[in-house]
């Protein structure tokens, strides 16, 4: 047992959180208030290879174990950047590249992934449908095979990055009445043909993420495209959840980290009935349970991260603990924040109101805190 | 490095006291709830013995925190009055003797303690003193080269069975809270000791608690454990010790409400399918399963951090605490639930977890106490320059 980080990453970390919060925090307040992505943001997380680090340096990455994966998400939350442009990174990098990474054949790699490692492509995955959410495995996207190629129809919801993506990583089903052995995974590029992006949406919080519907018509994609082999295109999406329950997760740990000093500061800070608010206790009250929180929260993710890199099996019972917990907690941590701001918590030139916004997608995204709930359930009535 | 893996000794060491608890500690749980006051003290004498014999008594004395969390959460999931008992004689006067004590006062207690035939219990709370010591008034004074304690102590968990107590009283008013305070060791039977009728405890009745009554109780000059004026010190080492015991003691509670509430969704038909099987009933159980893993997780990691003498230790031992401790009482709620009617009946295992439950959240610094000593942490860390 141990919970130190080593020196190379404890340095690791401190230099990204300096670099986001010198250059890139305020791009990232100005783009939330427009509501929009910012591609100077994307190209300096990009100069720092937060865009690609998990990818082997073989194939233009930094090869960063997950834990520094983790920290590196900490960090950007920690600086205080906003939840749509670490949304956008963390779709990017490891649902778009590492999936290339971990199935990839060497011909996909070497195309794919020196684009996506730098930004300069920008990548999506493509799950979840109009009819079909928490119960992937009823998508109705089809792929039939026709000579090298495979045809696709359907169409795709709630795609963060699909608007500006370049690759797209889409499952598909070869025979639904397979069920998740149907499923298949394919590599699709934005050129191929009979491929659409919807409108991008507006959404609650994330803002600075794109995100959009995708369309398959007949949308044609080259045999070789296919991503780790017919039918496993179910395991794929259950590996995916290790990155989901960890790397993902961390932007908002470093958010609670931003949230409790800000909360601290401005506890001390302001004056009410001639002592500082932090004198209250209800205020103190506030104050340390985003701390407990940020203490349970932070050796979830790790542990997820940390069982990964030393080759131990997820359980998935545990994976669903910490995005249930992060979710949920989280979302009730920053409601706290705001209160404890008063009507400043509620203006966007503060620095909780956006968090708030934000942290709402973590009971929804990569699976509800419901089905959370059902998945430990199961295992429990088992 | 990050590795959450315990060694393979720890795992052996859970394994063993898991089947220890099961087998010989669990059968008396429902006995030293239900069993007459008068009767609690034979049942839990045996029940220390077993202790003492299975090694337990002497990992909380030299074991590190780790493996004590660890081991403590087995006993309290099969019975949390054992663990209670167990901690304030093993921890709270075992562990402050190890630590502080001479050479001759371990000698003459330890042995004892860690074989169960010796119980000791710590004797701070007052009436008018529990968080805030400031308001204790037992004295100690100097005669010749004797101390003399006068005052009455409350809620003092083992007293009624308890060989020996530690004291908290005034050395030096004067001094203050961290340089005034002294704490003493006193036998059973000293002159001018009393112990008080047994108090009826809403749960947890097998770790007996009364209030002492110390009357002019005359006590050697090797009665002081530690320095003269060093009892404040003593007892803030001996609190984060037991701040971490009652985290273990919540995690193990919140499982043992969780296995029965399992059983009780897998067995329970209704609708012609286990309740377990209904969203609302299983979501329950999710929660718990929720609470219990995470508040182990910041019990190990606070434990470990002891251990590891980090600076942070003592703010994330009242982090565990403070989370597992509000947990198991969500728990025992949300397994109540569960129960349904079943659960409201004297002699269910839920009835008397839910009572067990609600102790933690009161003992070794209330919840209050928790979350104003965590946010001075953060508050004092971002103070304006």
């Amino acid at each position: 047992m141990d919970f130190t980080f080593t020196d190379e990453q404890r340095m690791f970390r401190e230099t990204i959180y300096r670099f986001c919060k010198e250059e890139v925090y305020s791009l990232c307040e100005e783009a939330d208030l427009k509501g929009e992505f910012s591609l100077e943001v994307w190209k300096k997380l990009g100069s720092m290879g937060l865009l690609g680090l998990p990818i082997p340096e073989e194939y233009g990455g930094s090869g960063a174990d997950f834990v520094t994966c983790c920290l590196a998400g900490e960090a950007m939350g920690h600086a205080g950047l906003d939840g749509g442009h670490t949304l956008a990174l963390g779709a990017h990098t490891y649902l778009c590249a590492a999936n290339i990474m971990e199935h990839g054949t060497e011909e996909q790699k070497k195309k794919y992934l020196p684009g996506l490692a730098t930004g300069e492509d920008i990548g999506c995955m493509g799950l979840t449908e109009p009819g079909s959410g928490s119960d992937a495995a009823a998508l109705a996207t089809t792929a039939v095979k026709k000579g090298d190629k495979y045809i696709l129809n359907g169409s795709k919801t709630f795609i963060t990055n699909a608007p500006l993506a370049k690759v797209f990583v889409v499952f598909a089903t070869l025979d639904k009445a397979k069920r998740h052995k149907g499923i298949t995974t394919f590599i699709v590029d934005r050129d191929a043909p009979g491929i659409s992006t919807g409108n991008p949406m507006h959404k609650m919080g994330c803002k600075c993420s794109t995100t959009s519907e995708v369309f398959f018509e007949d949308c044609e994609v080259p045999a070789e495209n296919l991503l780790g082999g017919e039918g496993n295109g179910w395991r794929i999406a259950l590996g995916g959840v290790e990155w989901d329950r960890s790397t993902l997760l961390s932007p908002f740990l470093g958010g609670a980290m931003f949230m409790l000093e800000n909360c601290s500061r401005y506890a001390n800070e302001r004056r009410a009935f001639g002592k500082a608010i932090g004198e209250f206790q209800s205020i103190q009250n506030r104050i340390a349970d985003m701390r407990v929180f940020l203490e349970a929260a932070k050796l979830a993710v790790y542990r997820v991260a940390a069982s990964k890199d030393n080759g131990v099996m997820l359980n998935p019972l545990l994976a669903s603990v910490n995005k249930m917990y992060v979710g949920d907690k989280g979302f009730e941590m920053c409601s706290a924040a705001v209160d404890l701001f008063g009507g400043y918590g509620y203006i966007h030139e503060y620095p909780v109101e956006r968090g708030l916004r934000d942290a709402k997608l973590g009971q929804l995204g990569g699976g509800t805190s419901d089905i959370m709930r059902m998945i430990v359930a199961r295992f429990m009535m088992m | 490095m990050i590795d959450y893996e315990l060694t393979k000794e720890q795992k052996e060491l859970q394994g063993r006291i898991a089947a220890f608890c099961r087998t010989d500690i669990a059968p008396a749980a429902a006995s030293l709830d239900s069993a007459a006051k008068e009767k609690v003290p034979e049942i839990l004498r045996g029940q220390f013995r077993k202790l003492g014999a299975a090694g337990y008594l002497d990992l909380l004395l030299n074991g590190d925190f780790v493996s004590q969390c660890m081991a403590g959460e087995e006993l309290a999931k099969s019975c949390p009055a054992t663990f209670l008992a167990a901690m304030s004689s093993g921890t709270a006067f075992g562990m402050a003797l190890q630590c502080f004590g001479t050479q001759a006062q371990k000698a003459r207690f330890l042995p004892g303690i860690a074989s169960g035939d010796t119980i000791g219990a710590l004797a701070c709370t007052e009436a008018e003193a529990g968080s805030d010591l400031s308001g204790l008034s037992t004295k100690a004074e100097k005669k010749g080269d004797r101390w003399v304690l006068t005052g009455s102590k409350d809620l003092v968990t083992n007293a009624p069975v308890a060989d020996a107590f530690l004291v908290l009283a005034w050395t030096d008013r004067e001094a203050g809270l961290e340089k005034g305070l002294s704490m003493f060791l006193v036998a059973r039977g000293t002159e001018g000791l009393a112990v008080g009728p047994t108090l009826e405890t809403m749960g947890l009745r097998g770790a007996p608690t009364a209030g002492i009554n110390l009357s002019g109780c005359s006590v050697a000059a090797d009665a002081l454990v530690g320095d003269a004026g060093g009892g404040y010190i003593l007892l803030g080492r001996i609190t984060e010790w037991l701040k971490l015991s009652l985290s273990a003691m919540s995690v193990g509670l919140g499982v043992a409400c969780m296995e029965v509430s399992t059983g009780h969704g897998k067995g329970k038909k209704a609708f012609g399918k286990p309740i377990g099987l209904f969203e609302g009933v299983g979501a329950k159980l999710a929660i718990m399963f929720t609470q219990n893993d995470l508040g182990r997780l910041l019990t190990l990691r606070a434990a470990w951090s002891l251990d590891h003498q980090e600076a942070e230790a003592p703010v994330l031992a009242s982090c565990a605490k403070l989370f597992t401790s509000e947990s198991v009482n969500k728990i025992a709620d949300l397994a109540m639930q569960v129960h349904g009617g079943h659960g409201y009946v004297k002699g269910s295992a839920i009835e008397r977890l839910y009572r067990d439950a609600r102790f933690a959240e009161l003992a070794y610094g209330t919840s209050e106490m928790q979350r104003a000593f965590i946010a001075r942490d953060s508050l004092n860390r971002y103070k304006p320059a």
